[in-house]
């Protein structure tokens, strides 16, 4: 009896903690759609205005744009420079190996605050570079690169090697053998840094808000915007764009990876 | 013909120049993350450190060796900036605790009690996480905010006879949305450390007569122990610095030490102070992570990611 009811609440928990985590979600979509300059409850009718206003302003656009671009960019070039490491870090043994895997770790233990205002200091007073989408850029590899080489590594360390030795012996070279068999056995581990990369680098505002100069990206505009004046029914269209790309990329890879675990 | 077979044989040199220096091979694989990591993040904080031992006057960066920063950091303002890192120190700590145990159950759940789709609903957990973290904050401030969902539906029922401010602004409202949204996102190194057990080991408990809550705390809270490590790792060093839920949902009472950092940066500028400040938050940080790496191993980070 006791059991059951353990059980029971045990299971209410579970989906009631998935539900809640939701509803702010779902309340700023609601809210972008809601005809008031106030955000806030009572609601008081339906309007587009939001989304027209955010469709037709440049800073949004431009911000959009920019998130884009830093993402992939920081995507693609954080796995070019991470799939060599990668395989340096797994495949040999060197001396110093210790050494350099925790120049990768090192960026995980430090909060993101401290890396933003070292690289602002640096770039800034070091370099004396004006604050660009480049220097987002760099500071979005800095974050990207050490998972893009951990999540590769743990691809790699489950790798059969004999395969590759296999297909040498049957006359492949080297570089045949890398193409045929171990690019497509890593493609997956490949799959997953790419998004990962994309998705650190589109959602981070930290390290984003130390090196945007003019050019800004939605988490830094939506940052500012609160910050300065609360309540702009602005954001919250910003908000449930930022909502329905990041949702839709999940929804999308979900149906994915159903089907692969099918196959 | 010829000139393909000079090519060929050239290509074969190069081919086996690379294969017998093991060593070129290896450090052409790694110059360009190495080169990455050391120019922009071992260097800069070399750099704020030097910075942190400096004054700001008219001229610019003065440097006078001296300790004055770390002192002001330590002692200036009655305290004051101390008692912020204490207080920082403090979240930090509640938000790990809590946010741990909260996925530890959600983790648990999928696991034993999921049959069908279970990376579906650690997707479905995660998904807000996913999504930014300002963007989050502001949703939060519709639920919990002064003219949130929650006040309102107080007052319409007629518990509350106006709203209360008491849910937003103060360091409850940092911690609340800090572990709505962190709690999700440390579910799967949890998970995967769940996984991992083997569950006859529980019949054969369950077999020898040991009560669930027996085989819980002697089987599956040991067994699970590595992924509840990873799990603190990823959560405490980045709530240690955050200062965007602060700034957002802090108030006066709610502020961090990432606040101070960060207003020493972007507002009036400071620039030796704030170096200092946030080379005392490195330090710390780099000590509880060195602590936390000993028992961790790096193989159940990685299959965590």
């Amino acid at each position: 009896m006791f059991h059951n009811i353990g059980q029971k609440i045990f299971r209410i928990h579970f989906y009631a903690f998935v539900a809640l985590t939701y509803v702010p979600i779902i309340l700023l979509i609601i809210f972008s759609f809601n005809d008031s300059h106030r955000v806030g409850f009572p609601l008081t009718g339906f309007t587009l205005e939001w989304w027209k206003m955010f469709f037709s302003d440049a800073s949004a656009m431009g911000a959009v744009q920019n998130s884009f671009l830093i993402a992939s960019i920081t995507a693609v070039v954080a796995i070019a420079i991470g799939i060599p490491a990668a395989f340096a870090l797994v495949r040999h043994f060197f001396r110093g190996k210790n050494l350099i895997t925790s120049l990768v770790v090192l960026r995980l233990c430090l909060p993101s605050v401290v890396i933003g205002v070292a690289l602002l200091l640096f770039i800034r007073v070091v370099l004396d570079v004006e604050l660009s989408k480049f220097t987002i850029i760099l500071g979005h590899l800095l974050l990207a690169i050490p998972y893009t080489i951990l999540i590769l590594m743990a691809r790699l360390i489950g790798f059969d090697r004999s395969l590759e030795e296999a297909a040498c012996d049957l006359g492949a070279n080297e570089f045949t053998a890398f193409r045929k068999i171990t690019l497509p056995i890593i493609m997956p581990g490949i799959f997953t840094a790419l998004i990962v990369g994309f998705i650190i680098s589109l959602e981070d505002v930290v390290v984003a808000h130390f090196l945007s100069g003019f050019e800004t990206t939605i988490p830094v505009l939506v940052f500012s915007l609160m910050r300065r004046a609360y309540g702009v029914p602005l954001v919250t269209a910003m908000s449930a764009f930022m909502v329905a790309i990041v949702m839709a990329g999940l929804i999308v890879s979900v149906i994915l990876a159903r089907r692969a675990a099918r196959t | 013909m010829g000139n393909r077979r000079v090519k060929m044989s050239i290509f074969k040199k190069i081919v086996s120049l690379i294969r017998k220096r093991e060593g070129l091979t290896i450090a052409f694989q790694l110059t360009p993350s190495m080169f990455w990591i050391l120019a922009f993040l071992v260097i800069p904080l070399a750099f704020i450190t030097v910075y942190s031992f400096g004054v700001m006057r008219a001229g610019g960066w003065i440097p006078e060796w001296g300790f004055q920063n770390y002192v002001r950091l330590f002692t200036g303002l009655d305290g004051m900036y101390f008692k912020l890192l204490l207080r920082s120190v403090g979240i930090a700590a509640l938000v790990t605790v809590c946010s741990v145990a909260i996925a530890y159950s959600l983790a648990y759940f999928i696991s034993f009690r999921v049959e069908k789709y279970k990376y579906t609903w650690l997707i479905l957990l995660m998904g807000p996480f996913f999504i930014s973290w300002v963007i989050l904050v502001l949703g939060w401030r519709l639920v919990i905010g002064y003219s949130g969902l929650l006040n309102y539906a107080l007052v319409q029922v007629g518990l509350l006879s106006e709203p209360t401010r008491a849910t937003w602004g103060n360091w409850g409202a940092v911690v609340l949305v800090l572990v709505m949204g962190w709690a999700p996102w440390i579910v799967f190194p949890i998970f995967v450390s769940l996984e991992k057990i083997d569950k006859s080991l529980l019949e054969a408990a369950a077999d020898l007569g040991a009560n669930p809550i027996k085989r819980f705390l002697r089987i599956t809270l040991p067994l699970s122990s590595p992924g509840l490590l990873v799990a603190t790792f990823f959560i405490l060093l980045p709530i240690f610095g955050e200062f965007v839920t602060p700034a957002l949902a802090g108030g006066s009472g709610g502020m961090m030490y990432g606040n101070l950092i960060e207003s020493s940066f972007m507002g009036w500028p400071r620039w030796p102070f704030g170096s200092a400040a946030s080379v005392t938050l490195m330090i710390l940080a780099l000590i509880i992570a060195t602590a936390l790496l000993r028992v961790v191993r790096l193989e159940t980070l990685m299959e965590s990611l």
